[in-house]
């Protein structure tokens, strides 16, 4: 009976993990992180979009974040099962470029509504956001509009962040400081110091923090309140506009190497970067779609404040990252 | 004997095959960390946890085994609970009750700051504390029945009383409790960041992660967590030397021995400061996540193949921690020498000092070395790690019981030349059953669980309620997560409440 | 006199009940035996307070027990094993027996003198642990010494031991219960003990006891 109970899991679980597809049809495998591919996140709805025209069944591969994906990626090598990732960012790219494990995308994308503009031959963005001070307008009617006007706050107003070593967004504030500031970036650290309430492991303790109330900021994107807008009718929300310009996350798709569907690949990339597939992404990943999707995109989101840009080269992160990190954790130590 | 090196083995397994994908890699410049002082302010703060945690734990069952009074069982159930319910809902209960935004400052207008090292060490305590109170509370409930009636013929005093009757029973198991206690505070990451207030406050495990996921540095990576399992090694083998005196065993029966009047004060103090302690941040979750918001998760077919996803790896996982816990403890009791038992003991705690994050790349490259389809395996996996996880609790509890049968009736035993299924149904089982069943307990709610360890096996459909969780959580989705979170505490408190009664039975029919 | 009037007990769950009638002399050892399970542990509860009866009587030379509590009771009890708390020295197990805030020199006399006349002067330092199944009796019965309870009740007190050292106690029993006076009853299922030092015999039977 007993040795019998794991033998009964696996072959439920066997059974569930089968694709629905014979033999024949082709398979395009997806590795992305888990929430991308969560039931209510874009993956689904892409998946079934893409297999309507494409005559293949997509299979969404999770990892838990997308640091892991890229890191299943290069544990696997030439001998992954992948034909392409999705969810990697312009802060990890650089990285993921230099394993030498991927192709480049060959495509035209000449329909981009980035803020700055697409160069980038081996990566193809699908969304973006800015990273963003999110506040309470009922609690904070004056919201700082600079770093240095947060750090001139009381200390008793509270942000919380991200640890960089263990989340996106806690490292694109690293890079946001420097690029704001520069050499002068260990010095915007220690004024953060007694404003920081607690430094979260993922953004979603972060967050869930400052929906409790216990801190007046929290580091999210200028698009979190446009959820809250939309998908709750909560309007109190906003992203305070810091007047040195902020950093943006851009997520990015890209193919392997290794693929044997090197065009079926490439076709899934050009979806993702239409307009079809870009109406999917702002209710479900709650990032800006990277072309315009017109009517589709919800009135919230174009009322989302557009901040100035702040440009970090990514060979810049590449080289430098870590020592940022470091200087920065040792300013709030 | 076997079991144990095989955990040792595994081990060693997850950490070569680390090193050796390393050793093929360009790999890395080491990471700049400072080594000593995270391990000496990590060492604080788990020492300190584990010292609070055995004193209140200790405080709380001798109070739950003195008193009786309508609910008794749920309040035992629900501390029971707390050590399997993810920390990171049991820090947000906390501020919910104690927060800025929480209850004590909106009724008295008092902010107690929770962010620090005491905010860590509060969460800490109610989630080791109270495990340990019922731990302990099945040691003093297991207290020969003649034993209390001699002492309460002697008049013994209240103090007398714990010190000649119970500190025998408990002390036993308190170096085994208090390891475990240890290692799960050393190796808490999610929770001390929360409530860490910052950088001041870290976890080797937090370097570790960053080694593995940021770094991608694995030899930097194996070699912290060696340091990590060497300093826990430590630990669990000083736990080990700590001489346990085998307790005394017998029938127990239902306590009709009571205190004086200002002990009972007392012990119902302690049992209202606890139960509000430990019992308002788990409320807190309960009444966050059973509200209007319920009926749109239940709705979600997701959600139900999340639940039975998780009842079945809970359930195989239970059986197996019983039958591994069952034959390393007896194993252990029936060695001689005390370097025998801690080799039989220490690899089963040793799993818990490896960090989860090396874990699973560990899994994972095993698994493709392996040849095995890493999506196939996963619920292996699963079950297996969620057993050494819940191994280490099933040792500690079920080895003192085991250890004074074996040396209170030994003799017996051979004079009357008992087979060994014949011994252990006759003679062991129905003196451990109560044991047995908080171990099963224990580990079916551990194994509702926790997937980390095949956080990159790649297993989309295979999704457990804490990984739904924390999917919600990271989708904006907070009403679903407080739902699933009260779902997970109602399922455990139902555990907990159930499964010890089942196996109750279960002994007495069979004896 | 102990005496017992229809002293009546019904475990709760259980179809029949007990009702105990028995009278003990002083200086004398009163034996009960009866099958396992036939109620001779409920007796012992029953006069030691542990239990309460549903109905009947339980006096001592005309004195009501029933309303006293287990420790209030003039009961001292004697178990087959484990009467000492063996991490304690045998010299303290003894003065447990002693009222609490009885002074040092007071009771290091008591203990002393109470341990000699069970046979063990030697024994004191020694943690129970260490004693043997003969040894802890003899301690716990000095204990008993001290307790100056005239009721002395034993349940199965030599089944742990050899031959040898049980006939040694069980005249050390006998013995005491003469010079002190003590009203001994003695629960055993062993014939020859009983037969060697008990005066009265009764058996349980049915829920009742009958004298044989």
């Amino acid at each position: 009976m007993v040795k019998l109970l794991p033998v009964a899991l696996a072959a439920f679980f066997g059974l569930a993990a089968l694709p629905a597809g014979a033999e024949e049809v082709p398979i395009l495998r997806i590795y992305t992180y888990d929430s991308f591919a969560a039931e209510w996140g874009p993956g689904p709805g892409l998946k079934a979009g893409f297999e309507a025209t494409c005559g293949c069944v997509v299979e969404l591969t999770t990892a838990d974040d997308a640091i892991a994906v890229l890191r299943k990626v290069q544990l696997e090598g030439a001998t992954t099962k992948a034909d392409l990732i999705v969810g990697l960012d312009t802060a990890t790219s650089a990285e993921a470029r230099a394993t030498g494990l991927f192709a480049p995308h060959g495509l035209t994308l000449d329909k981009l509504t980035l803020p700055e503009a697409w160069t980038d031959p081996d990566f193809v963005p699908f969304d973006y956001g800015y990273f963003a001070y999110v506040y309470d307008k009922e609690k904070m009617p004056n919201p700082p509009k600079s770093f240095e006007e947060l750090i001139a706050l009381t200390d008793d107003i509270k942000i919380v962040i991200q640890d960089p070593r263990s989340s996106t967004p806690g490292l694109g504030n690293v890079f946001w400081v420097q690029a704001a500031y520069g050499e002068r970036a260990p010095e915007i650290w220690a004024g953060l110091k007694p404003h920081i309430l607690t430094m979260t492991k993922g953004w979603s303790e972060a967050y869930n923090l400052f929906l409790a109330g216990e801190a007046d900021m929290v580091l999210s994107y200028t698009t979190s309140p446009t959820y809250h807008q939309v998908a709750e009718g909560v309007d109190k929300y906003a992203a305070a506009i810091f007047t040195e310009g902020h950093v943006a996350q851009t997520e990015v798709a890209g193919v392997l190497k290794s693929s044997e569907k090197q065009e079926l690949a490439q076709k899934f990339l050009a979806y993702l970067t239409s307009v079809e597939g870009q109406k999917l992404i702002p209710t479900t990943n709650w990032m800006f779609p990277v072309v315009d999707i017109g009517a589709d995109l919800p009135a919230a989101f174009g009322e989302a404040p557009t901040p100035k840009l702040l440009e970090i080269d990514a060979a810049d992160i590449a080289a430098n990252s870590r020592a940022w990190v470091d200087a920065a954790l040792a300013a709030i130590q | 004997m076997v079991i144990g090196a095989a955990v040792a083995l595994l081990i060693v397994l997850v950490l070569w095959s680390i090193t050796a994908t390393a050793a093929t890699d360009p790999g890395t410049s080491p990471s700049r960390i400072d080594l000593p002082w995270l391990v000496l302010t990590t060492t604080i703060q788990a020492g300190l946890t584990m010292v609070l945690s055995l004193l209140v734990g200790t405080a709380l069952a001798w109070a739950l085994n003195r008193l009786r009074f309508p609910g008794r069982e749920l309040i035992v159930g629900l501390f029971a609970s707390a050590i399997v319910t993810p920390g990171i809902i049991i820090a947000f209960g906390l501020l919910a009750v104690w927060g800025r935004a929480g209850w004590v400052a909106e009724f008295t207008g008092v902010r107690i700051p929770i962010f620090g090292l005491g905010g860590i060490l509060f969460a800490h305590v109610i989630l080791d504390a109270s495990f340990a109170a019922r731990i302990l509370l099945a040691r003093l409930e297991s207290v020969p029945d003649f034993r209390l009636k001699t002492g309460q013929s002697l008049g013994l005093s209240a103090i007398q009383r714990f010190a000649l009757i119970d500190w025998p029973a408990i002390r036993p198991t308190l170096p085994g409790l208090g390891a475990i206690i240890f290692l799960l505070a050393f190796t808490s990451f999610p929770v001390v960041l929360l409530l860490g207030g910052g950088p001041a406050n870290q976890t080797l495990e937090v370097a570790i992660y960053s080694a593995v996921r940021l770094d991608f540095d694995l030899r930097g990576a194996v070699n912290l967590a060696l340091v990590q399992i060497a300093i826990c090694a430590g630990i669990i083998l000083l736990a080990s030397a700590a001489a346990p005196i085998p307790a005394n065993l017998g029938r127990s029966a239902p306590q009709r021995w009571r205190d004086g009047a200002w002990v009972q004060a007392l012990q119902e103090a302690v049992l209202v400061i606890g139960v509000l302690g430990f019992g308002l941040p788990l409320l807190a979750i309960l009444i966050d996540g059973l509200g209007p918001g319920l009926g749109s998760l239940l709705a979600q077919p997701g959600f139900w193949r999340s639940l039975w996803t998780s009842l079945a790896i809970a359930a195989a996982s239970a059986v197996l921690t019983l039958l591994i816990g069952l034959t390393l403890a007896a194993a252990r009791a029936a060695s001689p020498g005390r370097l025998v038992k801690t080799g039989i003991g220490a690899p089963a705690y040793a799993y818990l000092a490896v960090p989860t994050v090396v874990l699973s790349l560990g899994f994972f490259l095993l698994a493709r070395n392996a040849g095995i389809d890493p999506e196939l395996a996963a619920p292996f996996v699963v079950v297996l790690a969620n057993t050494l996880l819940a191994l280490p609790y099933a040792v500690s509890t079920l080895a003192p019981p085991l250890e004074a049968i074996a040396t209170r009736r030994g003799k017996l035993i051979r004079a009357l030349d008992l087979s060994g299924t014949q011994q252990f149904r006759s003679v062991e089982w129905p003196l451990i059953a109560g044991d047995a069943g908080v171990v099963t307990a224990l580990a079916f709610c551990f194994s509702l669980g926790d997937l980390g360890v095949i956080a990159l096996f790649g297993t989309q459909d295979f999704a457990t309620l804490p990984l739904l969780m924390s999917r919600a959580l990271g989708a904006y989705r907070s009403n679903d997560a407080a739902g699933i979170a009260a779902i997970m505490l109602l399922l455990t408190l139902a555990a907990f409440v159930l499964i010890p009664k089942l196996f109750q039975r279960l002994g007495h029919a069979r004896a | 006199m102990l005496v017992l009037d229809q002293l009546a007990y019904r475990h709760p769950g259980q179809p029949t009940g007990y009702a105990f009638s028995l009278e003990a002399a002083p200086g004398e050892i009163t034996a009960v035996s009866g099958a396992s399970g036939s109620g001779k542990s409920t007796l012992l509860d029953l006069i030691a307070g542990f239990l309460a009866p549903s109905s009947g009587s339980l006096t001592l030379d005309g004195r009501d027990l029933l309303p006293l509590q287990p420790e209030e009771r003039p009961v001292s009890i004697l178990f087959q094993a484990d009467a000492l708390f063996e991490h304690l020295s045998a010299a303290s197990n003894v003065a447990l027996g002693l009222p609490r805030g009885t002074d040092k020199a007071e009771k290091d006399a008591a203990v002393t003198s109470a341990l000699a006349e069970v046979g063990l002067p030697e024994v004191g330092r020694q943690r129970g642990d260490t004693l043997s199944g003969g040894q802890k009796q003899r301690v716990a019965l000095a204990r008993t010494l001290l307790r100056k309870r005239p009721v002395l009740l034993l349940d199965e007190p030599f089944s742990a031991l050899d031959d040898a050292t049980r006939a040694a106690v069980r005249d050390l029993v006998l013995t005491l219960t003469k010079r002190e006076g003590w009203i001994t009853l003695l629960v055993s299922h062993h014939v020859d003990d009983i037969d060697a030092v008990a005066t009265r015999q009764y058996r349980i039977a049915e829920g009742r006891l009958l004298l044989s």
